[in-house]
């Protein structure tokens, strides 16, 4: 089975999937004009921002089989042809339930250039990039992805390669080897920061709750908004205590 | 407590301050945008251009380069990681650079005109600073007039931005090792264009392709902008304003008035906010505000604008970076007026909710939607009132039912010119050395810098600035730092009380506050200045002085170029936000490691502000040790409340 696979750790948030799929969907095929376009060509992978804001994960259609979307089509406008699940826009209604069963929320609705009716909204989603795929090439998203968080192949060889990575990071760990990586994660120092903004938002919580004690406001345990307001020249009062 | 806000989705913490927590609830209920829901749109930001691994250079890219090492490895012109960051890190700091140096020029060419009585509403103020920076950059001032003076030091300063000079006028301040150094590197800052132009060709494709050179420019020419640039602006500014001495002012979204015409002056050129300042007592406008109600004129600060006049006039201020969507949305502002740097585009937008008129008025930063009106400082007095009577207008069409002033002002002082520390000790620095060397006072830190919505606003100024001062260490704050403690009542000759025994003692001695508030962006030149007078009093390197400096929550290219020239003088700096260098291993390990054998400072990364200040503690300790002096080791220096809040509430 021919895939696009998610390395969700190589992924540094750069978006190039995102506009690389949508000049690849568009008419003109060309940066510059496609988002000219009516309707404007729409991206399937969408990137979205992990728990740290230094993380993030590509996230598209993973063409399920059997697909959840397919069989909940009311008018047979999903279909499965090989590996890849489709949509044919002039047969969607808009209906949206395969958006409703999608384990990825990855359906969304635009108007599309072969869509039923000019203006209504159809499925969106991944195709695989059949046609750049028949030609040999490999799927729009992975071609611009430089940091190999997307890349296409055999599932089970993608699979394979992942855990080879693995078994090195469990044989460094139990000493069998001296490190995972033999230059390290070349992205901690970068992803640290990600890290010590969500702990900077954590002490900026203490400080806030303190500075309401403080000030005399109860702290507003129960979430209500009754707290009267922090008066901001508390601190004074704290050196003297 | 609804405090944050995506859709449902909790942000985090934005602010640790009251009334700017108040204005983002108001302005989510009324569904204004703001930069928090800006930034969370943008999220996940480009990882490449975070690690500083894209160049965008030439026409034959843009390229990037993979950080993991499987895809490219180059740019198309073979460029690698190591160039590509080092590049881009040259280009922002000449770009901050000549942000600052061009406000400096553009003082200058008013001084120049006022100095040949072409301005109107400008003159000398401080005739024995004209006199003393004169003389010190060897200028007769005998017998002479000070017009004339004032012509030979325009055109010697004018000078100083071409290549003219050998090296710029200021550097003479520079204690004479630290000279050396910098002759031995090739870094003396030559002129404050040249070495800003030199930078832009030196990254072009095909010209510097060594990291390290190309790093070593781009601290010339961030020194043309501490000592050139900044310095020059600071200097003039004080010779045409007045050179700033302690004054007692007022802080936080509170300063607005109900009954009077607010005005915001913002942005960080003092040229026109100091006229504006005397537009705003001119009876016949005074009489027009009451004609429409209202009691009187009101003008606040925002941003650096306001940190000018605050220390010359102790002119309200109304807060810092990230305040300026906020103010808006009091609804209680007639009008924001803007000169140029850190004023965001989105102002605009959000002075359409209300009736605030935004008035552009540099030539240089135009802002569609706003009015704009061109500041011609040959005519200053008269476009200041023009300014002023726009406010005054818009009055009546205040909705007096939307203006919420959700606090009441925090006092704060400022206006710690190094003429005004000197002669609060008696005018030699003396007494500050004393006190180091008897350990009463452990160092000194420059916290400095902006606010970054990436990190909740001023909790890390606040935070670091608290435990710097209650472990004795005298702060020296610029810029959003300023506001920020001011806000929290750090800046008061009272809030000694927070300081640790030994800076409380000298504080309340000399009736200082342990946060100094030296003025603007430009007048981290002041700290410069103070850092050099006390090495050359000791007659050493400023490298070897217990300071240091802190950025905490940086977000502009103008604060890399601060924080570069910093280092380069000899003072390391402890950043809170993580600059995009992280793409290249050498770049890091030179800026946080080699560079301190070489220049005798360098960066840290730190944005836990507990963290930040043991650092910065031990880095003290260390030169404390190495001139001598008591120090404590570095594993006997904890702080138990940061290691509990770090565990848990």
């Amino acid at each position: 089975m021919q895939t696009v696979f998610v390395n969700p750790e190589r992924c540094i948030g750069c978006l190039q999937c995102e506009i690389a799929c949508a000049v690849e969907h568009s008419s003109s095929g060309e940066l510059a004009l496609s988002f000219l376009e009516i309707p404007v060509p729409r991206k399937r992978v969408h990137v979205e921002a992990g728990p740290v804001p230094t993380t993030a994960y590509p996230n598209k259609c993973r063409h399920c089989d059997p697909a959840p979307c397919q069989r909940v089509c009311p008018t047979g406008a999903i279909t499965r042809e090989g590996d890849l699940v489709l949509v044919d826009a002039k047969r969607c209604i808009g209906c949206a339930m395969c958006a409703v069963v999608c384990p990825f929320d990855v359906v969304t609705f635009y108007p599309l250039a072969g869509g039923l009716a000019p203006e209504a909204p159809v499925a969106v989603k991944c195709d695989g990039c059949e046609a750049r795929v028949g030609r040999g090439e490999t799927p729009a998203c992975v071609e611009s992805c430089k940091v190999g968080a997307l890349v296409y192949g055999d599932i089970n060889e993608l699979v394979k390669s992942g855990r080879l990575r693995e078994s090195g990071s469990v044989l460094a760990a139990t000493g069998f080897a001296p490190t995972a990586l033999p230059n390290g994660d070349p992205l901690a120092g970068w992803r640290s920061f990600g890290a010590a903004r969500t702990a900077a938002d954590a002490i900026g919580s203490r400080v806030w709750e303190r500075r309401r004690r403080q000030s005399g406001a109860n702290a507003s345990i129960d979430g209500s908004d009754q707290a009267p307001p922090v008066k901001d020249n508390v601190t004074i009062e704290e050196g003297a205590r | 407590m609804s405090a944050t806000y995506d859709n449902g989705r909790p942000l985090g913490r934005l602010t640790i301050h009251d009334d700017a927590q108040q204005m983002i609830d108001r302005a989510h209920e009324e569904g204004i945008e703001t930069v928090w829901d800006r930034l969370r749109a943008q999220e996940p930001q480009c990882g490449y251009c975070q690690l500083g691994l894209s160049c965008r250079n030439c026409a034959m890219g843009p390229c990037r380069i993979d950080p993991f090492g499987e895809g490219p490895r180059k740019g198309v012109c073979g460029a690698d990681g190591d160039v590509i960051v080092a590049r881009n890190l040259g280009r922002t700091i000449a770009a901050g650079s000549s942000s600052h140096s061009d406000h400096g020029r553009d003082i200058l060419e008013v001084f120049s005109a006022a100095a040949h009585g072409e301005a109107s509403g400008y003159r000398v103020t401080d005739e024995a600073k004209l006199r003393r920076i004169a003389g010190e950059i060897g200028i007769n001032t005998e017998g002479r007039s000070t017009s004339e003076v004032a012509v030979d030091l325009a055109n010697e300063l004018m000078a100083n931005y071409g290549s003219a000079k050998g090296s710029l006028s200021f550097v003479e301040r520079v204690p004479a090792l630290r000279r050396e150094k910098w002759t031995g590197l090739g870094i003396t800052p030559r002129g404050v264009d040249r070495e800003n132009v030199e930078m832009m060709h030196r990254t072009h494709m095909g010209v510097d392709n060594d990291y390290v050179n190309l790093l070593l420019h781009a601290l010339r020419t961030s020194l043309s902008d501490g000592w050139g640039g900044s310095m020059i602006a600071t200097e003039l500014s004080d010779i045409m304003f007045g050179t700033p001495t302690p004054v007692v002012s007022e802080v936080n979204l509170g300063v607005l008035s109900t009954d009077q015409v607010n005005i915001a002056m913002h942005g960080h050129n003092p040229l026109l906010s100091d006229v504006i300042v005397a537009a705003a007592e001119d009876p016949e406008l005074v009489a027009l505000a009451r004609s429409f109600g209202a009691t009187g004129i009101n003008i606040v600060g925002l941003c650096c604008t306001g940190n000018e006049m605050l220390m010359r006039k102790g002119v309200h201020m109304a807060g810092n970076h990230l305040m300026q969507e906020l103010v808006l949305v009091t609804g209680a502002l007639e009008a924001m007026v803007v000169d140029y740097q850190c004023i965001m585009p989105s102002v605009v937008d959000v002075a359409k909710c209300y009736h605030t008129k935004i008035i552009s008025t540099s030539d240089k930063a135009k802002f569609p939607g706003a009015t704009h009106v061109s500041f011609d400082p040959h005519h200053g007095a008269q476009i200041a009132r023009d300014i002023v009577r726009m406010a005054v207008e818009a009055y009546p069409n205040r909705n007096h039912e939307r203006v919420r002033i959700p606090v009441a002002p925090v006092q704060m002082m400022g206006g710690f010119s190094v003429e005004a520390i000197l002669g609060a000790l008696g005018g030699t620095p003396q007494p500050l050395i004393d006190a180091i060397v008897a350990g009463t006072i452990r160092g000194a830190v420059a916290v400095v810098g902006c606010n970054n919505p990436k990190l909740p606003q001023d909790l890390e100024h606040i935070e670091l600035t608290r435990k710097l001062i209650e472990n004795d260490i005298l702060v020296l704050v610029t810029g959003c730092a300023a506001v920020a403690n001011g806000k929290a009542g750090q800046m008061m000759p009272s809030s000694a009380a927070l300081a640790g025994p030994g800076l409380r003692s000298v504080c309340e001695s000399l009736g200082i506050p342990p946060v100094l508030h030296m003025g603007s962006c430009v007048d981290n030149s002041r700290i410069m200045q103070l850092a050099a007078a006390l090495a050359n009093a000791i007659g050493v390197d400023i490298d070897s002085l217990p300071l240091a400096g802190a950025a905490p929550e940086w977000y502009s290219e103008k604060a890399v170029a601060i924080g570069a020239y910093v280092v380069a003088s000899g003072i390391t700096t402890v950043l809170g936000v993580q600059p995009p260098i992280f793409g290249s291993q050498n770049v890091v390990n030179l800026l946080a490691g080699g560079l301190d054998g070489v220049v005798g400072a360098k960066f840290a990364v730190e944005p836990d502000p507990y963290k930040a200040a043991l650092l910065i503690r031990r880095h003290i300790e260390a030169k404390r040790q190495g001139l001598g002096l008591p120090f404590i080791a570095a594993d006997e220096i904890r702080d138990n409340e940061s290691m509990a809040q770090t565990v848990g509430v």
